[in-house]
């Protein structure tokens, strides 16, 4: 992007920025505790959700950006390795963390068996790795232990808490079975120590005012209709409603209808003695605008569907965007 | 790479392997095509094609056979020919339920259904999809129905956890050691078997503390029914299929884009294979901004602005075309860049293969036959 003219034109179809003081919307977003930003794998959620800890960053928020698994996304984009268990700062007001199913585990039967010889057997056992992989979302319901415990660092008050903490969750359907996890261990333990944190892990996720899941797509046939789907299951299954959605990648309005008709008319007319270069000039915005019409259908589809907010992510034509880019984002 | 397809002593299956979103669904419909139209009886199996893309394949929701695609439908290729092209989606719930009614006696097949560690597992646990794809895999190369099968795989973070993902299913539900853990605490009879006693073994007893001895009676369970009806014919499946895929049989692609992730992926994935002497086949790149006549473009700004000025178009309109230009050219900058830093990775004999970015949406056989063409 840098020392391009095109700036101007990227922004125009935008209707505002998260850097104005008084954008009501990223106000109430920032004000809430727990983010989860969802999507198909490959749409850009760490991405998002690097921009929107920067964005909450620079509104004085603490911030804290959980990845969940070992795939190191976070760290990449701050320059550093896979990040640890253990919030690292990774710029002013950005802390980043991993979370790590099988240590919360470790760490939860220690302080709920009383002998730590017992503990320590039953960690290092190859029955807690099976129970751990086999049990259906007992690593799962531990990656939220570890969400949960984040967040209560700051009800109590107790030094580093975050303001908000963002999950960049995994690809949709793993992402799903972790929200859906609580309903379903309750259903499954039934009682126990894990049902009551389980309880309270529930409410926290379902109340509005502390949480929400925020969409990243593309536009483009498959995350949509996973979108599509993925709305009506957070509303009737979740009862976590997307709160808002992020249309990543989104190619540039250039040229009104006046300019697309005259491209093509110059194309026609001087396809046979029109030379090399100025030809694939005219093909190449040609496909880009043919490219950005079937991108609107696709728009058009989430508008119609979602009740939350809605925004459109500029695409910056390279596969490497920076930390400097993703500042710019939102 | 992929022209060996054709020939008639080429591999038998592909595996088309990458980071989800790059495009493999399509591109295995496209090789498959290609087998076809090289003459082979081909099949095609995927997991979760997009509408359209399923609807020109001719695949029906909630259909799990094998369905023909209507290849009498495609315009422009050479006629006649003798390949055939089937297409297979794969379903992960419904693979299981079918090899469990296969395999296990009648009346056991309702205490499975039942059970609680089997309604997640068939569906929803990290790799059963893959372990799926396997038997799916095995199933139709014992048909010999096909000359050619193409398996498209789940979508995976890790592009190996295909790989994987079967083995660690397999060891989690190895018999040894869970059975004699939970031997001595389990009823004699096989039917509607209770765990007994769990909470005398002190580690049973702390793990149940945790996790709810409900949990842990309905794991033992479970056990004992995989051991007793499954555990062999599923490890010796799956040994097969290993097999199968280590021999001179298959070709593994490495599918990605020019992103970062899934080229770091795909070269985990060659790497992984190298090192397990398993078939590699090759890079496909997809979407790739191409950018023919590169010298062209450097030399003759000037020259097109004057053009475009003698032409009478506006300076705006100019300045914007020069600006779609000029993006285009930065997108296949940072493709060259991405594929680039992948040869310097795996040196210049692996073969890699790129597939320009398409112009609109790939959802007709006829699209599919273009990109056949690439091959």
């Amino acid at each position: 992007m840098a020392g391009d003219n095109t700036d101007g034109l990227y922004h125009k179809e935008r209707t505002g920025s998260l850097r104005q003081p008084a954008d009501l919307w990223a106000k109430q977003l920032f004000s809430r505790r727990l983010i989860f930003v969802m999507g198909k794998g490959g749409v850009g959620k760490t991405t998002i959700s690097v921009a929107l800890g920067k964005a909450a960053a620079r509104d004085k928020k603490k911030v804290l950006l959980l990845e969940i698994g070992d795939t190191g996304t976070i760290g990449n984009i701050f320059n550093k390795k896979v990040l640890p268990e253990v919030p690292l700062k990774l710029s002013s007001n950005i802390w980043g963390a991993r979370v790590n199913p099988k240590a919360e585990l470790a760490a939860y039967t220690n302080a709920y068996v009383n002998s730590g010889f017992i503990a320590n057997r039953i960690v290092k056992s190859r029955l807690f790795d099976y129970l751990a992989e086999a049990t259906p979302g007992l690593k799962e319901v531990m990656s939220l232990g570890c969400i949960w415990r984040w967040e209560k660092k700051k009800k109590e008050q107790l030094e580093n808490a975050f303001d908000l903490i963002i999950v960049d969750a995994p690809a949709t359907g793993h992402a799903l079975s972790l929200l859906r996890l609580p309903d379903l261990l309750i259903n499954m333990i039934r009682v126990g120590p894990l049902v009551a944190q389980i309880r309270r892990l529930q409410n926290l996720f379902k109340d509005h005012r502390k949480t929400c899941i925020l969409l990243v797509t593309l536009a483009e046939e498959l995350p949509v209709n996973e979108a599509m789907e993925f709305y009506c299951l957070a509303e009737d299954e979740l009862h976590m409603p997307v709160a808002a959605t992020f249309i990543n990648c989104v190619y540039p309005v250039l040229f009104d209808k006046d300019e697309v008709r005259q491209i093509k008319r110059m194309k026609d007319q001087f396809e046979a003695n029109l030379p090399n270069p100025h030809h694939v000039i005219l093909e190449t915005a040609l496909r880009q605008i043919n490219r950005r019409n079937i991108q609107q259908t696709y728009i058009d589809r989430i508008r119609a569907k979602t009740t939350g907010h809605v925004r459109e992510i500029p695409f910056y034509f390279t596969n490497d965007l920076t930390l400097i880019h993703i500042e710019e984002l939102l | 790479m992929i022209n060996r397809i054709s020939d008639p002593d080429g591999p038998k299956i592909i595996v088309c392997c990458g980071s989800g979103g790059v495009g493999k669904t399509t591109l295995s419909a496209a090789i498959g095509l290609y087998g076809a139209l090289s003459g082979k009886k081909t099949i095609v199996l995927t997991i979760d094609p997009a509408r359209r893309l399923a609807d020109s394949l001719g695949l029906k929701d909630f259909n799990v056979d094998a369905q023909r695609v209507p290849l009498e439908q495609l315009s422009d290729i050479p006629r006649p020919f003798e390949g055939q092209l089937y297409a297979m989606m794969l379903d992960a719930k419904r693979t299981f339920d079918n090899l469990i009614f296969r395999h296990a006696p009648a009346d056991l097949t309702k205490n499975i259904f039942k059970n609680r560690y089997y309604q997640h597992l068939s569906n929803n646990m990290a790799g059963s999809h893959e372990y799926m794809a396997m038997e799916k895999l095995y199933e139709i190369y014992h048909q010999d129905k096909y000359d050619l099968i193409v398996l498209d795989t789940p979508p995976s973070r890790r592009a190996l956890d295909f790989l994987e993902a079967p083995g660690k299913l397999l060891n989690l539900l190895g018999h040894n050691f869970f059975l004699k853990m939970f031997r001595p605490y389990l009823h004699a009879g096989r039917l509607g078997m209770r765990v007994f006693n769990i909470l005398a073994y002190p580690v049973l007893r702390a793990v149940g503390k945790v996790i709810g001895k409900q949990v842990l009676e309905d794991l033992a369970g479970f056990m004992q029914l995989w051991n007793d009806v499954l555990f062999e014919g599923f490890s010796r499946r799956a040994e097969t299929v290993k097999t199968l895929l280590s021999g001179n049989m298959t070709l593994f692609l490495a599918i990605a884009t020019p992103q970062h992730l899934p080229m770091t992926e795909a070269v985990f994935l060659y790497e992984k294979l190298s090192r397990n002497n398993m078939p590699f086949g090759g890079f496909i790149i997809n979407r790739v901004h191409v950018l023919e006549n590169q010298e062209l473009f450097d030399t003759d700004r000037h020259g097109m602005a004057e053009f475009f000025n003698k032409k009478s178009i506006d300076d705006r309109l100019a300045e914007k075309l020069g600006i779609t230009f000029n993006n285009y050219m930065k997108m296949s900058e940072s493709d060259a860049h991405a594929i680039n830093d992948l040869i310097n990775k795996i040196g210049s004999n692996v073969d890699i293969l790129q597939i320009p970015v398409a112009e609109g949406e790939i959802a007709h056989l006829n699209d599919l036959v273009r990109l056949s063409r690439m091959f």
